[in-house]
């Protein structure tokens, strides 16, 4: 199997763990809040976050190598349930 | 949430658009998306074919069966539509990838039926045992890109699962999920909040501009040429995306769209993004259609990168906010419906996501074959591995040949690349690549030729000393030979030399001023004329072509500005110059030199610097101004003519230009430096084609030059047939092709067409447009030795080839500049951006580069006018208007009247010209939208102090109405508001005033009752407004709740209300048994009357077609006398209503009763009809699509089926497609019916006078004519009417049969009155 050049990242530069501080500060930088303003259940689209931000992020946190698919953080765009999602694959990969 | 086996849903409003464009175009394969993968390495096959058997059952989507249900379509999941995958091997073909690619290429040619066939196709190609393709296709109705991503991925899941023995995500949700969503969205506050948002964006009804010209429908197939961005300017671009907080790829989308507005050329354009539509949807997971298209508006800001880019951004973040709002709803609420009008112009697609699924142990690579049709052109970029971007340009090629497409992908990738550096301002970044550039700058400007540093008066002088015994000269049939002219220009250019005598003007030392230098000369056509001009340049002075025919305030303005040192003209002509100038006439010159010139003695001439002639020209400001050529300029025009086209001393050149026209400077000197014969043509010949043609033959004229309309002029003249000429030039207008063709037809002559201001020495480009030149349009062409033609963008940036801009010239050839107007010339003549050092002057024409390099010539800069994205050319429509001769004076222009622009048109009639042809006239010879929407009637053109026409000052044309009552009842003040939105009034509406005579047409019409619908919950009805098109009628109507847009389907309709006095005419309906086709000629008779339409009982469901039609005229009589119980009945009816008509006038007769006029449009006896085959289904939907005013043979692509003819009426906004189906039923019965009784009907004899309007366009090769109503009829009179069949009761022939038939009414009634009167 050839080895892409994103896979090549992944393997040098393993990036560090995403955690969900670092995704309510990433998604507060997207829309120019403060982090504070991002509470955990709150609807991100009616904060203003639109689908080309979003997929930016979740390719930003995919960098480090975690298998992330877009449309399931588009059925519930939350931070809650976007942690959900990414602890749950980050435990299945440290597991 | 998992949909109930056959349930039928209605479908998505997603899906709608769809629908309708595919039923409408249904032999289109693009509503086929497909894409292939190419897998390479052991694939597990049992594994795949599970994985995808799993995959393709989680998606409803691929068994979705369209059902056409008479209620609108619906759709329903049946397991029995879901593909089973289908293995092709292809490994024993000799290339069996090469055979793998053309199976799948055929595949997706085929278009499919939605309602009859699978929706999905899944294939495995098997190439070799280590090598698959798998192709899917699956209907767009059924998905779009992103669900096709999904559906992908979850097969590599499944499978990748099975390898690994993991587990696989979850199941992909079921379509029940999408129809919910849709339906909670249609109900909810958001999608009125969402249209709110829309509508209030786009409430000024901007323009839509594009790459290209033209008509985006999309073709069957679409040109697509692929490029990699390089891979350092993606890592810039993400970069700045990091920077800005914007993502990068709406960094690319805003740089894209700058791309899209430099080609496009105007201040604003409007993109169309493709919107993924499921961010926070239920519905994000499920395979299906759910995208949009967001239109984005951006402008002109390139002065600060990032600021742009940041207005870029926002807008499509506040887009997507309201992005689940669909775009067809919007072009609903906007009207932009019908071909032209359109919401977006060409798509910006970015998929910023690597689509390629992983499979395990395999290596795959993917090809996305279509995505859909391709309207006008889509730029998509597609991420692929993890740093690579792909640039697919995908175009629609009626729009765009393929080098277009090919081109438009370099150039749009170099455009990013560059601008992904830029710092600061993208205004820097140029809009050709380098190699366009160059070639256009560089390459086709290399034309660098030796010229001798000489001036013209050196060369005429060389000539005549060379063959003193030649002809130079011929004029009335008189001979002068280059001795003779020697000898009196020298002797008169001494003269000159000695000044005025009175003056103490000196030449000027200024050498940007010829003031001092100058004569002006004011001769007509003669030999002095030539004399004094050659004697002038003899002299080392500059001359200056008065022309006598201008005002006299015109000449001393130029007089005044130009100072000067003496006027050569007629004694009979001094008192223009008294005290204004000194003269010297023709018979004070001497004509003999002095002793010292025969000695052989030198004339110290001009140098090649020195002003040779200054020509004035009116500006755009209408002040004239003097332009100054210098000898070395118009020697360099002069030696390249004289050497390109081999002119010799055998030719014999016309001069027929007034000098005051820098054509004729070459018409004037060529032949002299080239030592042949000057053909002076007697003053006032140049516009009498008869005594150019005569001229031309006598003289044996090998050259002449002639402005485009004067040549349309003179190959109009039949005695200008089978002429002759070495060669014809062209020059001043555009050169239409037709005329070029029209010109080889007539006679034999190479045809060039130069191109040239005054200020650049004539003429600065040539084009042979010989006989094989398919040209169109004919191009201006290259430039001639030592000159430079640019064309640039507004901050002067080199266009590419095909792009509109500012044509600019550079060279030898360019003016010293405008006398004694420095700020004028320092406008104008400006440093050459390329060439350090030297001058351009900037035309204020607009052109584009041929891909070959030939330049095109595209109009005036400030005569540009752009209405919906359409280039509006104001001179072509003032021709057109001109050519009625019914109108001494026209301006045309394009105003905006209460937020929307229209084209009016302001005339001054000739005296006693009636106007109401002339609308037609000017349809008939432009496209429709460049038909004015008002003729307004002056009596005089307002002009300012310039003499040019005042915009300002010309009245708004008056759309509204005469009436006087203000609205009263609520629904009258509501329905007012309605009247004034549709039709853009600012101006009060009232209660009289009529929607039709506002300016309403059908589709506004059309466009009415859907608001009208809106605001009451019910309207009444097309056919009512026909009949009460008033705003008080149609309120009355509105408020006493009639029907439900079925008024106006009764048997007897009224059109027209009108003089009660008068009796009425009753019109009968054609074939399909509807009378609204004759509202137009209802409403357009003068004096009114009121007009009743007759419409076929049979169109409701439960009324039999009577058993002939001498029983169906019997029951339309009764009808008829019973609203009008004596006669005298005047009758019109069109086709199969005019056979009607007739029988119904016998009946009348039969009855005792009196019959007035009885007309026909284009109806022929039965017997004609007799022995036809019946026409059958095919003839009532052809009828019907006749009866919404189209010719049905005009329509060749489109299916005779029930269901594409409705969608077709439906999408070209044709009242009848939103006639409720039994009524449609009625009519293709009543067709069906009516076809019947015709070819069972035997024609009684009528003892009057039968008026037969002809379709004269219409008809050939078939035996209808008039003629055949003779045996039953008294008499038949034959009106003309240049129009084909079926648009007998458009606009332009009802222009013309409204006045006949008023006429006719008028003389019956007088007839019957007299009658009367004889009986008491």
């Amino acid at each position: 199997m050839a080895i892409e050049p994103g896979d090549i990242k992944r393997i040098v530069a393993p990036a560090a763990a995403v955690t969900r501080e670092k995704m309510r500060a990433d998604i507060a930088r997207m829309l120019h809040e403060d982090p504070e303003e991002i509470g955990g259940e709150d609807s991100l689209i009616d904060l203003g976050l639109d689908s080309m931000r979003a997929m930016n992020l979740v390719l930003a946190w995919s960098e480090g190598g975690l298998d992330l698919e877009f449309s399931e953080f588009a059925e519930k765009p939350t931070l809650d349930g976007w942690w959900e999602l990414v602890s749950a694959k980050q435990s299945a990969r440290g597991g | 949430m998992r949909d109930r086996p056959g349930e039928a849903h209605p479908l998505t409003e997603a899906q709608s658009g769809l629908w309708y464009a595919q039923r409408l175009d249904p032999a289109n394969p693009l509503f086929n998306t497909g894409q292939y993968i190419e897998l390479r390495g052991p694939l597990d096959r049992p594994a795949f074919e599970a994985a995808l058997a799993q995959a393709v059952a989680e998606s409803d989507a691929l068994a979705l069966r369209m059902v056409d249900d008479p209620s609108g379509p619906l759709q329903v999941v049946d397991p029995a539509q879901r593909p089973m995958l289908e293995i092709v091997d292809v490994s024993g073909a000799a290339d069996p990838f090469a055979a793998a690619e053309a199976d799948i290429a055929r595949d997706m040619a085929t278009p499919l039926d939605p309602t009859r066939e699978k929706l999905a196709a899944e294939r495995l190609f098997v190439l070799g045992p280590e090598r698959f393709i798998w192709q899917q296709r699956i209907h767009h109705l059924a998905i779009d890109g992103y669900g096709m991503i999904l559906l992908t991925q979850r097969v590599a899941d499944l499978y990748n699962a099975r390898q690994r023995g993991g587990e696989a995500g979850a199941p992909l949700p079921g379509i029940a999920t999408a129809f919910a969503e849709d339906a909670a969205y249609r109900a909810s506050d958001k999608r009125v909040k969402d249209g709110d948002y829309w509508r209030e964006l786009f409430a000024d009804k901007p323009e839509v501009a594009s790459l290209a010209a033209g008509n985006p429908v999309s073709a069957p197939s679409f040109h697509r040429r692929a490029v990699e961005i390089d891979a350092d300017a993606f890592a810039r671009l993400r970069a700045i995306g990091e920077r800005t907080n914007i993502p990068w790829p709406d960094v690319v989308t805003a740089l894209a769209a700058a791309y899209v507005r430099r080609h496009a050329g105007t201040p604003e354009v409007i993109l169309g993004v493709p919107f993924m539509a499921r961010l926070g949807s239920a519905a994000a997971r499920v395979p299906a259609m759910l995208m949009n298209v967001l239109p984005l508006r951006v402008d002109a800001q390139e002065d600060d990168i990032d600021q742009y880019l940041g207005s870029v951004a926002r807008s499509l973040t506040r887009a997507r906010r309201h992005g689940r709002y669909r775009s067809e709803q919007l072009r609903r609420d906007l009207k932009l419906i019908g071909g032209q009008r359109r919401l977006h112009g060409p798509l910006i697609n970015l998929l910023p996501f690597d689509e390629t699924p992983r499979f395990e142990g395999l290596e795959s690579r993917l090809e996305v074959l279509s995505t859909g049709p391709v309207e006008d052109i889509t730029f998509t970029f597609r991420l692929h591995g993890a740093d690579g971007l792909r640039l697919e340009v995908d175009a629609n090629p009626d729009l765009y040949p393929r080098e277009v497409v090919e081109a438009n992908a370099l150039r749009l990738k170099h455009f990013i690349e560059a601008a992904s550096a830029a710092e600061g301002s993208l205004a820097e970044v140029p809009t050709a690549t380098p190699e366009e550039a160059h070639r256009h700058i560089f390459a086709l400007n290399a034309t660098d030729h030796p010229v001798p540093d000489t001036t013209l008066a050196a060369l005429i002088e060389a000539r005549m000393r060379a063959t003193p015994h030649a002809p130079a000269l011929r004029f009335a049939g008189a001979t002068m030979d280059y001795a003779t002219l020697d000898a009196r220009s020298r002797a008169l250019a001494e003269r000159l030399r000695e000044g005025s005598k009175n003056s103490s003007k000196k030449r000027s030392s200024d050498s940007s001023n010829a003031t001092g230098s100058i004569v002006a000369v004011a001769l007509p056509r003669s030999f002095e004329l030539v004399v004094a001009l050659v004697a002038i340049l003899r002299a080392g002075l500059a001359y200056l072509p008065l022309d006598l025919a201008q005002p006299d305030a015109r000449i001393d303005r130029i007089l005044a500005s130009a100072g000067p040192r003496l006027v050569l003209a007629r004694a009979e002509d001094a008192a223009r110059f008294a005290g204004k100038a000194e003269m010297l006439t023709p018979g004070d010159w001497p004509t003999s030199p002095s002793g010292a010139s025969l000695a052989g003695t030198p004339l110290a001439g001009p140098a090649p610097e020195d002003a040779a002639y200054v020509i004035y020209t009116s500006g755009s400001t209408g002040e004239p101004k003097g332009v100054v050529i210098e000898h070395r300029a118009i020697v360099n025009r002069l030696e390249w003519m004289r050497v390109h086209y081999g002119f010799s001393p055998a030719d014999r050149i016309l001069q027929k230009t007034p000098a005051t026209f820098d054509v004729s400077v070459w018409e004037f000197f060529l032949p002299l430096l080239t030592g042949a014969c000057l053909v002076v043509a007697p003053p006032q010949a140049h516009r009498d084609p008869v005594a150019l043609a005569r001229i031309i033959r006598e003289e044996a004229i090998t050259s002449a030059h002639f402005v485009p309309s004067m040549l349309a002029a003179f190959l109009a003249e039949p005695s200008v047939q089978g002429l002759s000429l070495k060669r014809v030039f062209c020059s001043g207008e555009e050169l239409p092709a037709d005329l070029r063709d029209r010109f080889h037809r007539t006679l034999t002559a190479e045809l060039h067409n130069l191109y040239g201001p005054t200020e650049a020495a004539v003429d600065v480009s040539y084009w042979p447009a010989g006989e094989g030149d398919r040209s169109l349009p004919v191009p201006i062409g290259f430039p001639v030795w030592n000159t430079r033609l640019y064309v640039l963008d507004e901050r002067n940036r080199p266009q590419p080839p095909g792009v509109p801009g500012h044509l600019h010239l550079g060279g030898v050839q360019l003016a010293r500049g405008y006398l004694g107007r420095a700020d004028l010339t320092a406008e104008r003549f400006l440093p050459d951006p390329f060439r350090p050092g030297e001058r351009i002057y900037a035309t204020g024409d607009l052109a584009l580069w041929r891909p070959d390099g030939a330049v095109v010539f595209l109009g005036r800069s400030d005569h540009q006018v752009k209405i919906r994205g359409l280039r509006i050319e104001l001179g072509e429509i003032e021709a057109a208007v001109m050519s009625s001769g019914l109108v001494r004076q026209a301006g045309i222009l394009a105003r905006e009247d209460g937020g929307a622009k229209r084209i009016v048109a302001y005339v001054v009639p000739e005296p006693g010209a009636d106007l109401s042809a002339l609308k037609a006239h000017v349809a008939a010879r432009v496209p429709d939208y460049m038909v004015p929407a008002a003729f307004v009637m002056l009596d005089a053109l307002p002009v300012n102090a310039n003499g040019k026409l005042d915009r300002a000052a010309l009245p708004a044309p008056d759309f509204s109405g005469t009436g006087a009552r203000v609205p009263q009842t609520p629904t009258e003040t509501r329905l007012a508001a309605l009247f004034a939105e549709q039709l853009g009034l600012a101006s009060p509406v009232f209660a009289e005033d009529d929607f039709f005579s506002l300016g309403g047409d059908s589709l506004a019409a059309v466009a009415l009752l859907l608001r009208v619908r809106e605001e009451w919950g019910r309207d009444p009805g097309l056919g009512a407004l026909f009949a009460q098109p008033t705003l008080a009628g149609f309120a009355r109507l509105i408020d006493a709740e009639e029907g439900a847009g079925d008024a106006g389907l009764g048997p007897l309709v009224t059109l027209a209300e009108g003089d009660v006095s008068r009796p009425p005419l009753f019109v009968i309906h054609p074939a399909g048994g509807i009378s609204w086709c004759y509202g137009r000629l209802a409403r357009a008779l003068d004096p009114r009357r009121t007009v009743h339409g007759l419409q076929a009982p049979a169109l409701a469901p439960n009324i039999a077609t009577p058993e002939s039609l001498e029983a169906l005229a019997a029951d339309y009589v009764e009808r008829i006398r019973a609203v009008r119980p004596h006669g005298p009945y005047h009758l019109l009816g069109w086709s199969v209503g005019g056979i009607i008509a007739q029988a119904m006038a016998v009946r009348l007769r039969e009855l005792g009763a009196a019959v007035g006029v009885v007309a026909m449009l284009d109806s022929y006896p039965a017997d004609v009809w007799r022995g036809e085959p019946d026409p059958g289904e095919d003839g009532a939907l052809k009828a019907l699509l006749a009866i919404a005013g189209h010719d049905p043979d005009r329509l060749p692509a489109l299916a005779l089926n029930r269901a594409s003819v409705l969608a077709f009426l439906r999408a070209s906004d044709s009242p009848l497609g939103r006639l409720p189906a039994a009524v449609l039923d009625g009519v293709v019965r009543v067709v069906a019916g009516n076809n019947r009784l015709v070819r069972g009907h035997f024609h009684r004899r009528f003892d009057g006078t039968l008026t037969h309007f002809r379709a004269a366009l219409d008809h050939q090769g078939r035996d209808l004519t008039p003629e055949q109503w003779r045996p039953y009829a008294g008499r038949v009179e034959v009106v003309e009417v240049p129009a084909l069949h079926a648009y007998l009761t458009g606009p332009e022939a009802t222009a013309l049969i409204a006045p006949v038939v008023s006429g006719l009414l008028d003389d019956a009634d007088r007839k019957e009155d007299a009658t009367c009167a004889t009986a008491v």
